[in-house]
């Protein structure tokens, strides 16, 4: 018997699917967010010198750019965990699992333009010095 | 009616030993009407007659041919191929599973997670001496969208949580164990809910809604499971 047979073809990609690829891609580029803000914020215990210094790092123009990566993240996975709880919870949440996605992730975008431009415009003025 | 290519997986337990299968290519006039079964007897008849499949009953009841046609789960006695909308159609064995010969795949495993969630009525009390046990409509009506399954497949072979976890009860399974769990005259919960209440069981699925996309039937296996969840969380409360 094949153990491993090829594949012609992948798997057609549902709306399910890329809802929860994305919800683990995000949840871990967030767990690494995590490791790198406790480094950052160890820094503390070296005094005002040490962690004005990792500070002034962490303000750099690129870090401004994917603080604006993190909000989409945690938005994303904020949103989509909630889809999930009112599919796990709520009596008619799992058949209408794509509407209640679409409607999850329009109020994410609205947050994120509000939370992302100003962000954008903050990193152009840093761009220009 | 038309002429349409298919690209049809193989694989040839004495020939191809060794290798991971094979494409073959089959140019076929499909006539008004084929479905995908009609494609696939055509050239099992008429062009190439080692093409191995499943089939019994050619009318979506006995669930053989549960096949991926192209990338997504279905029977192939239900596909119509003017449906699909490509000129080229691929066709594959079920994934998930080992592969026999073509598109015959190994189900053992499928069935032995059936027999694991006691997929039958489980009952102490005896039944009434004058009459067999009664069902209100109401308690009957939980059950649509539960019993319907043909044990095809599709559903199963279509979760990439079952992909990654041999161990998993898979969708199936656990629609079967909610068809009895959610029966009234069933008293089998204690003893099923040891085997579904578990890191394989319930709990794995990422609801990821591709046994809902693949079912030729259009049940629910995903709201199956959400329900055994509510089920084993108000027995532990
Ligand atoms: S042949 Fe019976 S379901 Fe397709």
């Amino acid at each position: 018997m094949l153990e491993k047979p090829s594949v012609i073809r992948h798997y057609r990609w549902h709306v399910g699917t890329i809802a929860w690829l994305l919800h683990r891609i995000t949840g871990l580029l967030l767990i690494f967010y995590l490791v790198l803000h406790i480094w950052v914020i160890h820094h503390i215990s070296q005094g005002p010198a040490g962690f004005n210094k990792v500070m002034g790092v962490v303000q750099t123009p690129i870090f401004l750019l994917l603080e604006i990566g993190l909000l989409g993240c945690v938005l994303y996975h904020a949103f989509n965990g909630l889809r999930i709880i009112v599919i796990e919870f709520s009596k008619e949440g799992v058949e209408a699992h794509k509407q209640i996605y679409a409607a999850m992730m329009a109020v994410a975008i609205i947050l994120f333009l509000i939370g992302g431009v100003p962000m954008f415009i903050h990193f152009l003025h840093a761009l220009a010095g | 009616m038309a002429e349409y290519l298919f690209r049809i997986f193989r694989y040839d337990p004495e020939k191809d030993e060794g290798t991971k299968g094979r494409v073959q290519e089959y140019k076929v006039d499909v006539q008004e009407g084929w479905t995908l079964l009609d494609v696939l007897v055509h050239i099992k008849w008429f062009m190439d007659g080692t093409l191995t499949f499943r089939r019994a009953c050619s009318h979506g009841i006995c669930g053989s041919c549960g096949m991926t046609i192209n990338g997504k789960n279905g029977l192939a006695c239900e596909t119509q191929i003017k449906d699909l909308g490509t000129q080229v159609i691929t066709v594959e064995p079920l994934r998930g599973f080992r592969v026999i010969k073509d598109l015959v795949v190994d189900m053992e495993p499928f069935y032995d997670k059936l027999y694991a969630v006691k997929p039958y009525l489980i009952t102490y009390t005896p039944p009434p001496s004058d009459r067999e046990r009664l069902q209100s409509p109401e308690d009957r009506k939980l059950l649509d969208g539960k019993y319907e399954c043909l044990l095809c497949g599709c559903c199963t072979s279509s979760c990439p949580t079952y992909w990654a976890d041999k161990d998993f009860l898979g969708p199936c399974a656990l629609l079967k164990a909610a068809k009895f769990s959610l029966d009234s005259r069933d008293e089998g919960w204690a003893e099923r809910v040891n085997v579904i209440d578990d890191k394989h069981g319930i709990w794995r699925c990422h609801t990821i809604f591709n046994c809902v996309e693949a079912c030729p039937k259009d049940l629910n296996p995903t709201k199956a499971i959400v329900e055994l969840r509510r089920m084993a969380l108000r027995g532990r409360l």
